[in-house]
């Protein structure tokens, strides 16, 4: 910055920089000294003229430097909200404009430590998971210890559960996921630790549902009823402690009974399995014997039908047979019905298996019976009258 | 050299802004504050910019005004009807009174919690022990009276910390755990055992009621088909043999010949297939081997 090619811009000597020019002359020598040697007062002069001249210049660019910093100051007032926020401005500590939210977007406030930018993430989803109704589990949500042996107790400290309205006791754990409400200056500026409050009001509100609920309800029968009733109690806690909340839903339920009675709650379950199966099969049996019924009926009543309409034409039949008849019989009765006879007897006969003649017991007269035999599976027709006579 | 106007602006700032650090402090929202004056309560301070003398004069003391998560011991409790039960509470406090906080807790809040956990054991055993088991936990709406012990508890340590004028508030108070004994834990488990064993008897019987029941209803309405199938049946053969009856007019012209031809056809059909007869000699054709009546000569 000492500029020796301007030495006619003669400065006073005896302004206040002359102080400063006079403690700097001895380096300004010692850097001019290969020179010709210029009088001693000219020299003087053009040495704390370079010096006021580098002075000068510093202070400009301290000035150009402080403007800067003075702009950047400001600048860095702007702040950003993300969209999925919102924010507040604490002016001196208070929130200015009655606490005005500011949308999503670029924004100024006075740099610290006059403002303060609160962001709230109204958008973003909180988790919390219920802390009293498990036993004590690893990261991975494996049981830390081993399994409790049967008609081991519970250590109220170490092992979570709760109390149900009918005095058993289950294993109960749920995670909650809730947002904060708007305008929710209330959830980051007035409770010291807002998480765990929302989680304590959420481990009562299923320690007051299991309370209402039997121990059956609430693993099987009614969950749906218990869940409602757990989400109900939550939401009155939350406008009761004014935690400036709003629930999400509460997922992730999982309810076990007691693991030192795992083996009588999974007779229970078999035991419904049976009666379902036990059920299922008796209607399956019911399914049988209606269709064998229906079916049986339907062909009873078929065959009625087919017996009536044969008996029907049958008489009808009949009938014909007798009309053709009648004028032959009118004619000679006794004649016809000789006749008659023994075309069916003939008829008879000759499909007759065995035919045994027993006569009457006359006196004196020995009993004769007469067979004729035909054993032959396919019978011929054999005459009868002359076998009979052999056997005689 | 002349005083330059931007450098005594700039300089008189600075100043300006020396004299205001230095007398000027700011509560945030989330906090209260006491100043004190030379080790002497003067005033508290909400949020917001305030004036003080710097050090040593006045010293400032800031709390957090926030309410304040506290949770109880796990403690057992005797309830009314003799009874152990495990209880756990949560606390919503916060300072009521910085001045009183200040001077009587030194602005501690563990300090503060700890007197708080001392007024929660009182509430246990003057609130708690008021209430039989079944206020705690039943499935009749009617007898639990769960709400009513928190907000008795809230009400009793409330009116402590004003009894006591210990500069506190509480917002709010809930049962965190409910829990028995581990002997009793215990005795439970025996009666769920047995409870669950009853249940299995009774599910089974279910079973075998409701099974039996389907089945038995099956063999009644099969039953019931299978007589109202024949009485349809016995019907549609009546309503033939009414219709065949009808026919039976034509048999009166000739009784004799109906009733010869029927006899004739019955025999027929009845003695179609090989069977055996036992006749007698009188009988139609045989009796022509009758020989002592009919001449000899005839056969």
């Amino acid at each position: 910055m000492s500029d020796p090619h301007h030495p006619h811009l003669h400065p006073h000597p005896h302004s206040d920089e002359e102080h400063a020019a006079d403690s700097a002359r001895g380096a300004l020598k010692s850097g001019d000294s290969g020179s010709p040697t210029p009088p001693d007062e000219s020299f003087e002069d053009a040495g704390s003229q370079a010096l006021a001249d580098a002075l000068r210049s510093s202070f400009a660019i301290v000035k150009v430097l402080m403007g800067v910093l003075v702009v950047v100051f400001l600048l860095s007032g702007f702040f950003k909200v993300e969209p999925q926020e919102k924010a507040v401005i604490l002016r001196f500590g208070r929130p200015v404009d009655n606490a005005r939210l500011l949308e999503p977007g670029a924004h100024w406030a006075f740099p610290p430590p006059i403002d303060e930018v609160v962001r709230i993430p109204i958008g973003q989803i909180h988790t919390v998971n219920s802390s009293v109704g498990w036993f004590p589990v690893n990261a991975l949500g494996e049981p830390l210890e081993a399994e409790p042996l049967p008609g081991q107790g519970l250590a109220p400290v170490r092992d979570g559960y709760l109390l149900s309205g009918d005095g058993n006791i289950l294993h109960l754990v749920a995670t909650l996921r809730y947002r904060i409400a708007e305008p929710g200056l209330r959830y980051l500026l007035d409770f010291a630790n807002a998480s765990n409050l929302v989680m304590n009001a959420f481990n009562n509100a299923l320690l007051y549902a299991a309370a209402r609920y039997s121990v059956d309800d609430i693993l099987t029968r009614d969950q749906a009823g218990f869940r409602e009733m757990a989400r109900a109690r939550l939401q009155e806690l939350i406008e009761r402690h004014d935690l400036g909340i709003m629930v999400d839903q509460i997922d992730n339920l999982r309810v076990l009974p007691p693991r030192q009675l795992k083996f009588a709650f999974d007779q229970v379950l078999e035991a419904e399995v049976r009666r379902s199966k036990e059920i299922n099969d008796a209607k399956t049996y019911e399914n049988q014997t209606l269709s064998q019924a229906r079916a049986e009926a339907e062909a009873r009543k078929n065959t009625a039908a087919t017996e009536r309409t044969r008996l029907v034409e049958f008489v009808a039949a009949e009938v014909e047979r007798f009309t053709n008849n009648l004028p032959a019989f009118h004619t000679n009765p006794e004649l016809f019905q000789q006749q008659r006879k023994a075309e069916v007897f003939a008829n008879v006969f000759a499909n007759a298996k065995e035919t045994v003649v027993a006569p009457q017991r006359g006196p004196g007269s020995s009993r004769t019976i007469l067979l004729q035999i035909d054993r032959d599976p396919p019978k011929p027709k054999a005459p009868e009258a002359p076998k009979a006579a052999d056997h005689h | 050299m002349k005083r330059n106007p931007v450098t005594i602006f700039i300089g008189g700032f600075l100043l300006l802004i020396f004299i205001l650090l230095l007398f000027l402090f700011q509560v945030r929202t989330t906090e209260v504050a006491v100043v004190t004056t030379f080790g002497k309560v003067s005033h508290t301070a909400e949020a917001g910019p305030h004036f003080r003398w710097p050090w040593p004069v006045q010293s400032v003391h800031k709390f957090d005004h926030r309410i304040h998560s506290f949770e109880s011991k796990f403690e057992q409790v005797l309830t009314a009807d003799g009874n152990s039960l495990l209880v756990a509470v949560y606390v919503g406090w916060k300072i009521n009174d910085p001045t009183v906080f200040l001077t009587r807790f030194n602005g501690d809040v563990e300090k503060a919690q700890a007197s708080l956990e001392g007024l929660i054991r009182n509430a246990y055993s003057g609130v708690v022990g008021n209430h039989p088991f079944g206020h705690f936990i039943s499935t009749d709406a009617k007898e639990l009276k769960f709400v009513e012990i928190e907000a008795e508890m809230q009400t009793r340590i409330q009116a402590d910390c004003r009894a006591l004028t210990n500069g506190l508030n509480i917002a709010f108070l809930g049962i965190k755990r409910l829990g028995l004994p581990e002997s009793v834990t215990k005795l439970v488990f025996e009666r769920m055992q047995s409870e669950r064993e009853v249940k299995v008897s009774q599910i089974q019987g279910e079973g075998t009621t409701q099974s039996s029941g389907i089945r038995t209803r099956a063999d009644y309405e099969s039953s019931k088909l299978l007589a109202e199938a024949d009485a349809q049946a016995t019907r549609v053969l009546g309503e033939g043999e009414k219709e065949a009856a009808r026919s039976f007019e034509v048999f009166k012209q000739e009784p004799e010949l109906a009733i010869f031809l029927l006899k004739l056809k019955a025999l027929d059909q009845f003695l179609q297939s090989r069977s055996t007869l036992i006749l007698d000699e009188n009988t139609a054709p045989l009796d022509l081997f009758k020989s002592p009546k009919a001449p000899a000569p005839a056969k």
